[in-house]
């Protein structure tokens, strides 16, 4: 009786570590995230800089937190809600890799943007990033808490980035036809925007992680109690 | 524990059949753009539905056997392996339905350029993530790290692609919002390529964590 309740605790321990380890790389992510629209709109180089810098570090944590979850898959072999909190503390791990890279995208164009006079002001993207950002932080937030409410609410903000992205490409698409000389500005852009999207789609992917998560630990507890 | 080999078996079936209908989305999506044929486009967006219902199955599939099964080792990469590439197949799926979207918008209007190239950089892709499933299946690291030099083969392919239509958007603002159309499929393409290269990298991955655990059991064994 008694090491079974040692093997618990330390099983509760290890899942609070990997917990702890996604919630570092969340944070990592997030802030490139910030530091990668702040280089694009504020002109920040030392911003972008630090973007690529911490690419690095959000690499070897993916890495890291898949090893951890492996093991702890080998050692713990853990059940039912347990289990679907490893496998999807595996699918978020990635989905955060990805949002990373795209920062890197992001504070890529940002350098190019950097030496060229601005053709538009950057209020859409502004937008943009401010309701993205939201929606990462709201992702990971529910993923902490297991918030279904919260994380239906990421869901329900993927819309409204993607018709702001539509309404700044067609905007974007009319500075190139009037003048062919802010083609290349342009092109930057509407990569920006798309990497902005896609980082909406991935809280989205995390956000329905969490919904399935949230909702398998219901069925659960519902069988449990038939039992 | 013959069971579980079966179930694995079953589980390697159901990701070719999965990577097999990505690979026709992938084909059938730029087919469509160059012969601006709507209705073979609009197969590859029904498609998705099936791809990713494929998804939800694996990932289903896998849960189930970590959960009865509880595996270790090498069995227990591979389903972590499995759970990875069907989210790449997924979004590979993805990415093929949005070439099929543009290349509907495509047909509509006049060509701006012969595709050459285009379907150049398809087929690449196409027998890339061929060649990363086939690596997956047999767990053959050196097949897996055929499929990486290609990758950079698509980049030049796509930065080719790139130059030529800014080329052409430059001369004539008229067509840029088909040029842009074109310069996301290549972007696309070599995302999915990017794609097969996670698959592969995965194989590789799994085969070297198979050797360095054979070393740590061998003296139990």
């Amino acid at each position: 009786m008694q090491s079974g309740a040692k093997i618990m605790r330390h099983f509760e321990q290890e899942l609070e570590e990997l917990k702890g380890k996604l919630l570092e790389m969340s944070a990592l992510v997030e802030a490139a995230v910030q530091r990668s629209v702040a280089a694009v709109a504020q002109k920040d180089r030392s911003a972008a800089d630090q973007v690529f810098r911490d690419e690095a570090r959000i690499n070897a944590l993916e890495m890291e937190i898949d090893e951890f979850a492996i093991n702890l898959l080998a050692t713990q072999q853990p059940l039912a809600a347990d289990l679907r909190l490893v496998v999807a503390a595996l699918k978020i791990n990635t989905d955060l890799e990805r949002m990373g890279d795209l920062s890197v995208t992001i504070a890529e164009r940002a350098i190019s943007l950097l030496s060229e006079p601005v053709i538009k002001p950057m209020v859409d993207i502004r937008h943009m990033s401010a309701l993205v950002e939201s929606m990462v932080r709201k992702s990971l937030d529910a993923f902490v808490a297991n918030d279904a409410d919260m994380a239906r609410s990421v869901l329900a903000s993927d819309d409204a980035v993607d018709s702001l992205r539509t309404a700044s490409y067609h905007e974007l698409i009319s500075y190139m036809e009037k003048d062919p000389q802010n083609i290349p500005q342009a092109l930057d852009l509407i990569g920006i925007t798309r990497s902005l999207e896609r980082i909406a789609d991935h809280s989205t992917n995390i956000a329905e992680d969490v919904l399935f998560l949230v909702k398998g630990i219901d069925v659960r507890h519902h069988a449990e109690a038939r039992q | 524990m013959r069971h579980f080999a079966v179930e694995l078996e079953e589980l390697n079936q159901a990701l070719l059949e999965m990577g097999a209908l990505v690979e026709s989305s992938i084909h059938c999506s730029v087919q469509a753009l160059v012969d601006r044929d709507e209705r073979m486009a609009r197969r590859v967006i029904e498609d998705e539905r099936r791809i990713n219902q494929m998804e939800l199955d694996v990932d289903a599939r896998v849960t189930r056997l970590l959960a009865l099964n509880q595996p270790v080792a090498r069995d227990l990469r591979l389903l972590i392996m499995a759970l990875k590439i069907n989210t790449d197949l997924e979004r590979m799926g993805d990415l093929a339905v949005n070439v099929a979207e543009r290349a509907i918008s495509l047909s509509k209007v006049p060509p701006v350029k012969p595709l050459i190239d285009t379907p150049r950089m398809a087929s690449l892709v196409e027998d890339m993530l061929h060649r990363s499933l086939d690596a997956f299946v047999k767990r053959d690291a050196t097949l897996a790290a055929q499929v990486l030099p290609a990758d950079d083969e698509v980049d030049s392919l796509r930065d080719k692609i790139y130059s030529e239509l800014l080329e052409v958007m430059q001369l004539n603002p008229v067509v840029v919002p088909s040029a842009i159309h074109l310069m996301f499929v290549a972007r696309n393409l070599e995302r999915i390529a990017d794609h097969t290269t996670n698959i592969a990298e995965d194989v590789i991955f799994l085969v070297r964590g198979v050797d360095v655990r054979h070393h740590a059991t061998e003296n139990k064994v």
